[in-house]
């Protein structure tokens, strides 16, 4: 997104530790700790499937939010992607017996060879466009799965079947069967995940998506492989779809075409955007809007509809003031209020000195 | 294979549908060349239309017509008001961050629609699709006549008026570039305001059109819109000759399939195949774009 390209450049120091990073790393590992250790005893199985959820979409949003905030490029189809992840996911935990994490990578990798020629028509097309047949994409990819149903257990390359026997739970991992056991299992993923945009935040291609957000000609003058960088952003964010694709297939036992409606594409979009997108924080902030929201809201008797009205507020505020969402808005607002009080505490004073 | 008399009755819907498409598409494109969005919640303020076109029957305070007529002015007045509001801050920005700021609005219009209207099968009938007649074997109701119709006569229609008057000039010379346009004395505001209108007010026809040729339903109606985009799509969101005639592949390819029973469930997908090859072979020379968004 060219237009709004206000984004911090903190890009260009590499893998170097900075004299904040010390802090920053502490915070992290306390908030991992505090959600894998703390966290599950303290709340009920709804709430466990939730945080569940939040954290599988987190991974959705990162990919989103990295195409999105680092490379400037709009993808409006990944829930489809997705969808096929969480297909790719279930097939393969269906009819092999393979480890858990090695169906993640294969999934992740099958995913990833998909976006990347979902991606190469980005090479050639400009912003708009490439926008536009994501959509496209998405829309074809709806039609396929709603013909052929997600795996519930069944034979043949579909491997579903409209039988009573056709309703086999999609099987977790064996370390991780029971709800608690299952969200830490997502969370450990989600950390690795994290870890691994991060990384490439900080090293050679987060440089390179810098470079072409602010400029396509002068990266291209700078020597930057437009067409591999572009394509690689792509892959990365459909390799970590896909895994969350097949951690949810495992998540919800059963797959249905409605969990993956055309809507949520955009609503996915929105809280990417109302997040923030020009940090990794925002994905976070994204997973709990579209999932932790709506089941609040849930909770209080309130209709889910008011959220979705409430994010396409969200877009288009986001769009005109605030480009850099939650995610950069929320720091700055409370150092803003920091600010505000300490004058208050501080007004007392310069009347004393006067007084001297 | 099917034989040519099963094909028959789809070719009507095909081109039905297909004249839908044109309407929605020639609102997309010309709104698009004058203002530089593509306003992707087109289709959701025509579904919105249709649901109160429908509540104002059910109802039963007005006659019919004004019911209709009050669908297709919806569309119009949301439109314009949100152009009013949201054009001018963002006109300066990229056509991408346009594009994605019309879909704010549509998750205002899909949220209140599933909030105001819960998920229930309704049904909306224009009178005149109880009007049938046949040609050929095969039964066409005026519904579908008014579709097809209608999608050439607003082809032919704005395609003249762009040429021929002052107002379509102004938009045709906005196209190209503001900036220059708005120096040349042309006022811009009010150029964009009736491209606005004129957009929306097709986007409430089709809307009422879809609603009668597919049926009432909120995401079916704001996502059968990604078809029709497909066809401006093929015509590069410049001209709207090439809009009609891809509306009308597009819907006819789309109908056609049905009775091919091995890829019929797959017929959803034609559009986005279409668009998709067309896109791609469009852009087979291009090795990288300078321009944004524009080419």
């Amino acid at each position: 997104m060219a237009g709004v390209s206000t984004a911090p450049a903190r890009a260009r120091g590499g893998l170097r530790i900075g004299a904040g990073d010390g802090v920053r790393v502490a915070v992290i590992v306390a908030l991992f700790v505090f959600c894998f250790v703390g966290l599950p005893p303290l709340l009920s199985a709804y709430w466990i499937d939730v945080s569940t959820s939040v954290a599988i979409y987190s991974v959705v949003a990162l990919g989103l939010n990295l195409l999105m905030g680092r490379v400037g490029m709009v993808s409006l189809g990944q829930i489809a992607v997705l969808a096929l992840g969480a297909w790719i996911g279930a097939r393969f935990l269906f009819g092999t017996g393979l480890p858990f994490p090695v169906v993640l990578l294969i999934d992740g990798l099958l995913t990833m060879v998909l976006g990347t020629l979902i991606g190469l028509p980005a090479l050639r097309l400009t912003g708009l466009y490439l926008a536009l047949i994501t959509l496209m994409l998405a829309g074809a990819i709806s039609v396929v799965l709603a013909a052929t149903n997600f795996p519930n257990g069944g034979g043949g390359f579909k491997g579903y079947t409209d039988t009573l026997q056709g309703s086999a739970n999609v099987r977790r991992p064996d370390i991780a069967t029971s709800d608690p056991a299952y969200f830490r299992y997502t969370l450990v993923c989600m950390a690795l995940m994290f870890a691994l945009a991060l990384w490439h935040v900080r090293a050679k291609p987060g440089r390179a998506w810098a470079a072409i957000r602010q400029s396509e000609p002068a990266a291209l003058a700078a020597g930057v492989n437009m067409t591999l960088y572009k394509l690689w952003a792509f892959a990365l964010a459909s390799f970590m779809t896909g895994v969350a694709g097949a951690l949810l297939a495992a998540q919800v036992n059963h797959l249905y075409t409605f969990q993956f409606r055309a809507i949520d594409s955009i609503l996915l979009l929105a809280v990417v955007l109302m997040g923030g997108i020009y940090s990794l924080w925002g994905a976070i902030v994204a997973g709990a809007f579209m999932k932790l929201l709506p089941a609040l809201l849930d909770n209080w008797g309130l209709p889910a509809d008011l959220l979705t009205i409430l994010f396409g507020v969200g877009i288009l505020q986001v769009l005109l003031t605030a480009p850099g969402g939650v995610a950069q808005q929320f720091p700055r607002d409370m150092a803003r209020l920091g600010g505000a009080i300490a004058r208050l505490f501080k007004r007392g004073e310069p009347a004393r000195e006067a007084a001297k | 294979m099917p034989t040519w008399e099963e094909f028959k009755p789809f070719i009507v819907t095909g081109l039905a549908l297909g004249g839908v498409y044109a309407l929605s598409g020639v609102g997309t494109v010309v709104l698009y060349r004058a203002t530089g969005v593509l306003n992707l919640a087109f289709g959701a303020v025509g579904a919105m239309g249709a649901f109160i076109a429908w509540s104002l029957i059910d109802k039963g305070t007005v006659p019919d017509g004004v019911a209709f007529l009050l669908c297709i002015l919806f569309g119009g007045v949301v439109t314009l008001v949100y152009g009013l509001l949201f054009g001018p801050p963002l006109a300066g920005r990229d056509p991408l961050v346009k594009a994605t700021a019309s879909l704010g609005l549509a998750l205002i219009l899909l949220g209140a629609m599933s909030w105001i209207w819960s998920d229930k099968a309704r049904s909306l009938n224009l009178p005149t699709s109880t009007h049938t007649f046949e040609v050929g074997g095969v039964l066409v109701n005026w519904t579908q006549v008014i579709a097809f119709a209608l999608g050439v006569a607003v082809t032919i229609g704005t395609g003249a008026f762009l040429r021929y008057t002052k107002l379509g000039t102004a938009m045709r010379a906005m196209a190209s570039d503001r900036e220059i346009t708005a120096t040349l004395g042309v006022p811009v505001r009010r150029v964009e305001a009736v491209a606005w209108l004129f957009s929306g007010l097709l986007s409430g026809a089709s809307g009422l059109l879809l609603a009668n040729l597919i049926g009432l339903d909120a995401a079916t109606l704001t996502f059968l819109f990604i078809s029709s985009l497909a066809a401006t799509l093929i015509a590069r969101l410049q001209s709207i000759v090439v809009t009609l005639i891809a509306a009308i592949v597009v819907g006819l390819v789309n109908a056609l399939i049905t009775p091919i029973f091995s890829i019929s469930q797959y017929r959803d997908m034609a559009p986005f195949v279409l668009a998709t090859i067309a896109l791609l072979w469009m852009s087979r020379k291009r090795e990288i774009s300078f321009t944004r968004g524009a080419g």
